[in-house]
């Protein structure tokens, strides 16, 4: 690795880094600085959580872990560099969800019948344009979810820099008539068909108020009579355990045919997780379903009392943790491949990191061949 | 006061010295660790600490607990830089004071200690940040090349003088059940020296660990260690100090001596594997998940010990939570001086005293000389012939509270996945 690959911490360090690219876009949080309240506070910590992700993402592409166009977007400036331990997990975290989410949307249907993927706290994620550059968002409806200051930073971006697809267009509305807030919502329809065709919409939504909304029509586009598939990758973690037990109930109780995938930090109680939650506390982040749901069994008993467990009708649910996958998922050639790229010396901490986050994942319909066999990651 | 002396004044406050004087530090340094073989001798009394890795204050924290320069005699096995905040400051006091205190202060190289590496893992992202160019990191660097490879301690008692905490703590189990000063192979103690555990010698070998999680509660004091041959004032076997551990490529210490080490550590090769290679519970040796040196078992470290009259090797290298972890035997130990590591991992640090053989006969063993001695501390296992193991005192100590860093509180920012 030669220096000049090193990026320069006196240019990097500038200032705070916001969401968003260039010039004024992806600030629009500032006017709620001013006399924030205790709780408005934390919810702007919990947004940042999303641009610290978005930076770990971008240095994870820049040295070749992961392959995705859309990370620099997200990004102000040009990034910071990631140890190798913080690129591997992002890697590992990122491949292990985009499996499901392959194994979700090769689950054996009829090839009329669509498929719907809800991403909660989706932040600055990149995965609905990825699964597009791929063609696989045919017959998929994508819905997005996250506070409304996030999805107006991300409509900005978007605009911007991702172009629309031929056939396809960027709507931004009113989301006045359906969640009440007066927050814009956006989407991408295709208007190839003559009735248009909503295929990604993003929902600006404090998801705390989901659990009161009584009609799924307030969402727009939600299907409930449609294989659905909820991701909350670090979202549901920074919610009270009531909150976020009642989100996830508000859709398994709408939706048919539903499963999920969790991914959040396990194991609070030993040295390294006491740390943790110490030094995430000094940051301002709690995560209150942690010290709930303390262990991968945890987490699967968490997921059979919402419902995602083995039943006449189906269902089952499993968890593993990141070094699992790690381990496991990925193929030998592909381990290689990713130590090639900067080397890991920190072979004990990387153990310790990785054993104390967890992918879990249930689902209540027939969905035997989700995750069998076991995929593998190349 | 020497320019020296401020030098260390300064650093000892966390505060970087100039530019100039960084380089003026390096170069005599390198004057001096030139003379400096592979494998540097040291004479116990000394006090072997593991990786420090730019923890700075718990490095400050370090030397309350094991005493200053240069009233402590102390060996460091590598890896100062990377990974902490105070790369920098940690490096350059320990270089002051390597360069103050020739004799009272040995440093070794760890994997750290390297070009590539320290551009991966913040050392020169430190240098450049603080100098705003990478003129001192790349003094630091040559400075690195000319490390010793190794160092071995002669001398070391295998009796423990007890502290006086284990003596209390002794005497209070009554007279049947008390060490005895000559039964202690290894005692534990905390930061402020208050007795933690001790462990008598064992009669029987056993190929159990001996970890310092759990504490034995076996027959102390029954007067039948076969072990305890010695009295007080026996010396027991050389201690082998290298930062990873053995390499396929050398069966013995002089081997190490011939190596051309004033270079890059390189990616393959002997003197690769002495700083990144790691125990590990295999027959043999093994391919190192580090991509760099290897894995070797216990068969490996006892004919190694055997063949160079070691008693044990003493090592760094791998994050240990208790600070320190014997294995195979108590043939090999790591040692691990930078405790809640990154600031991330909860782990407690910990330094090896070894004492000072008290009989005063001059007798020294050899370290790696032909297998010709022949003193009562030889048993015999597996057709081998093992020499006792030095007597060992750790302390074991915590990262320094944050607030006894006196210092504007830089709070930084621990990485996790969110």
């Amino acid at each position: 690795m030669s220096s000049s690959h090193i990026p320069n911490l006196l240019t990097s360090r500038r200032g705070p880094r916001l969401r968003g690219r260039g010039g004024g876009r992806g600030q629009g949080r500032g006017h709620d600085h001013v006399g924030a309240s205790a709780s408005s506070r934390r919810d702007q910590t919990i947004q940042a959580t999303d641009t610290d992700a978005a930076v770990s993402r971008l240095s994870a592409v820049a040295l070749g872990y992961l392959d995705d166009p859309y990370a620099q977007y997200f990004v102000h400036g040009a990034g910071t560099r990631r140890l190798p331990i913080i690129n591997r997990g992002t890697y590992a975290r990122t491949t292990a969800i985009d499996a499901l989410v392959e194994a979700f949307l090769s689950l054996p249907e009829s090839s009329s019948r669509k498929k719907q993927i809800i991403s909660l706290g989706a932040g600055t994620d990149t995965r609905y344009f990825r699964l597009r550059a791929q063609n696989r968002h045919h017959n998929l409806i994508y819905h997005e979810f996250d506070y409304p200051s996030v999805c107006a930073a991300k409509y900005r971006i978007v605009e911007a820099d991702i172009p629309a697809l031929d056939g396809e267009s960027l709507v931004l509305e009113s989301g006045e008539a359906v969640l009440g807030n007066g927050e814009p919502q956006w989407s991408l329809l295709s208007s190839v068909n003559v009735e248009p065709d909503l295929r990604y919409i993003c929902h600006p939504l404090d998801l705390r108020r989901l659990p009161s909304l009584e009609s799924t029509t307030s969402i727009r586009g939600l299907q409930t009579d449609i294989p659905t598939l909820i991701i909350s990758e670090c979202c549901l973690c920074y919610l009270d355990v009531t909150d976020a037990t009642a989100v996830i109930k508000w859709f398994v109780e709408k939706i048919a045919e539903v499963g999920i995938v969790l991914y959040e930090p396990v194991g609070p109680d030993d040295a390294f997780g006491q740390m943790m939650t110490d030094n995430l506390a000094a940051r301002g982040i709690t995560m209150p379903t942690v010290q709930r749901y303390k262990s991968i069994t945890l987490q699967k008993e968490r997921l059979a009392e919402l419902g995602f467990r083995e039943e006449e009708g189906g269902g089952g649910n499993d968890a593993v943790s990141v070094e699992h996958i790690w381990q496991t998922w990925v193929t030998d050639e592909e381990r290689a491949r990713v130590d090639s790229l900067e080397g890991l010396d920190e072979i004990e901490e990387w153990q310790m990191l990785a054993r104390h986050y967890a992918v879990s994942w249930g689902w209540t319909g027939r969905w035997d061949d989700w995750m069998k066999p076991l995929v593998r990651i190349k | 006061m020497s320019d020296l002396d401020r030098a260390i004044a300064q650093l000892r406050s966390c505060r970087p010295i100039p530019e100039a004087q960084v380089r003026e530090l390096c170069h005599k340094a390198r004057e001096l660790l030139i003379e400096e073989g592979n494998v540097v001798t040291v004479t116990a009394p000394v006090t072997i600490c593991g990786d420090i890795h730019g923890q700075f204050h718990d490095l400050m924290e370090l030397f309350r607990v094991g005493g200053d320069v240069p009233d402590t005699n102390y060996l460091f096995m590598g890896d100062f830089v990377d990974r902490g905040f105070y790369s920098l400051e940690s490096f350059l006091l320990l270089l002051c004071l390597k360069v103050r205190y020739p004799d009272r202060m040995t440093l070794i190289r760890g994997n750290h200690e390297s070009r590539q590496i320290t551009t991966v893992y913040g050392f020169y992202d430190e240098c450049l940040r603080k100098y705003g160019s990478a003129n001192v990191w790349r003094y630091c660097c040559e400075v690195f090349d000319y490390l010793a490879l190794g160092a071995i301690v002669l001398g070391a008692s295998n009796t423990l003088e007890p502290s006086p905490e284990a003596l209390a703590h002794s005497q209070s189990l009554g007279p049947t059940q008390g060490l005895t000063e000559s039964d202690i192979e290894i005692e534990v103690l905390n930061a402020d020296g208050v007795y933690i555990n001790s462990f008598a010698r064992k009669t029987q070998p056993s190929s159990a660990e001996s970890s310092p999680a759990q504490s034995r509660t076996g027959a102390p004091g029954s007067g039948a260690s076969g072990w305890s041959t010695g009295t007080p004032g026996n010396t027991s076997g050389a201690v082998l100090c290298v930062h990873g551990g053995l390499s396929p490529l050398i069966d013995t210490v002089d081997k190490i001596r011939i190596l051309d080490r004033k270079q890059e550590v390189p990616h393959e090769g002997a003197m690769c594997d002495l700083l990144w290679s790691d125990p590990d519970e295999i027959d043999g040796w093994g391919l190192s998940p580090r991509g760099a040196g290897f894995l070797f078992g216990a068969d490996i470290v006892r004919v190694f010990n055997h063949a160079n009259d070691l008693s044990l090797i003493a090592r760094a290298h791998q994050l240990v939570m208790e600070g320190f972890k014997e294995m195979f035997d108590s043939t090999i130990v790591t040692v691990w001086s930078a405790p809640n590591y990154c600031y991330r991992c909860g782990n407690v640090a910990a330094i090896l005293e070894l004492g000072e053989d008290g009989s005063g006969d001059g007798v020294i063993a050899r370290s790696n000389g032909d297998v010709t001695r022949s003193d009562g501390g030889v048993m015999r296992e597996k057709e081998r012939l093992l020499l006792p193991g030095p007597a060992r005192r750790y302390r074991v100590f915590q990262a320094a509270p944050q607030d006894s860093r006196g210092m504007p509180a830089k709070k930084p920012v621990i990485e996790y996945f969110l």
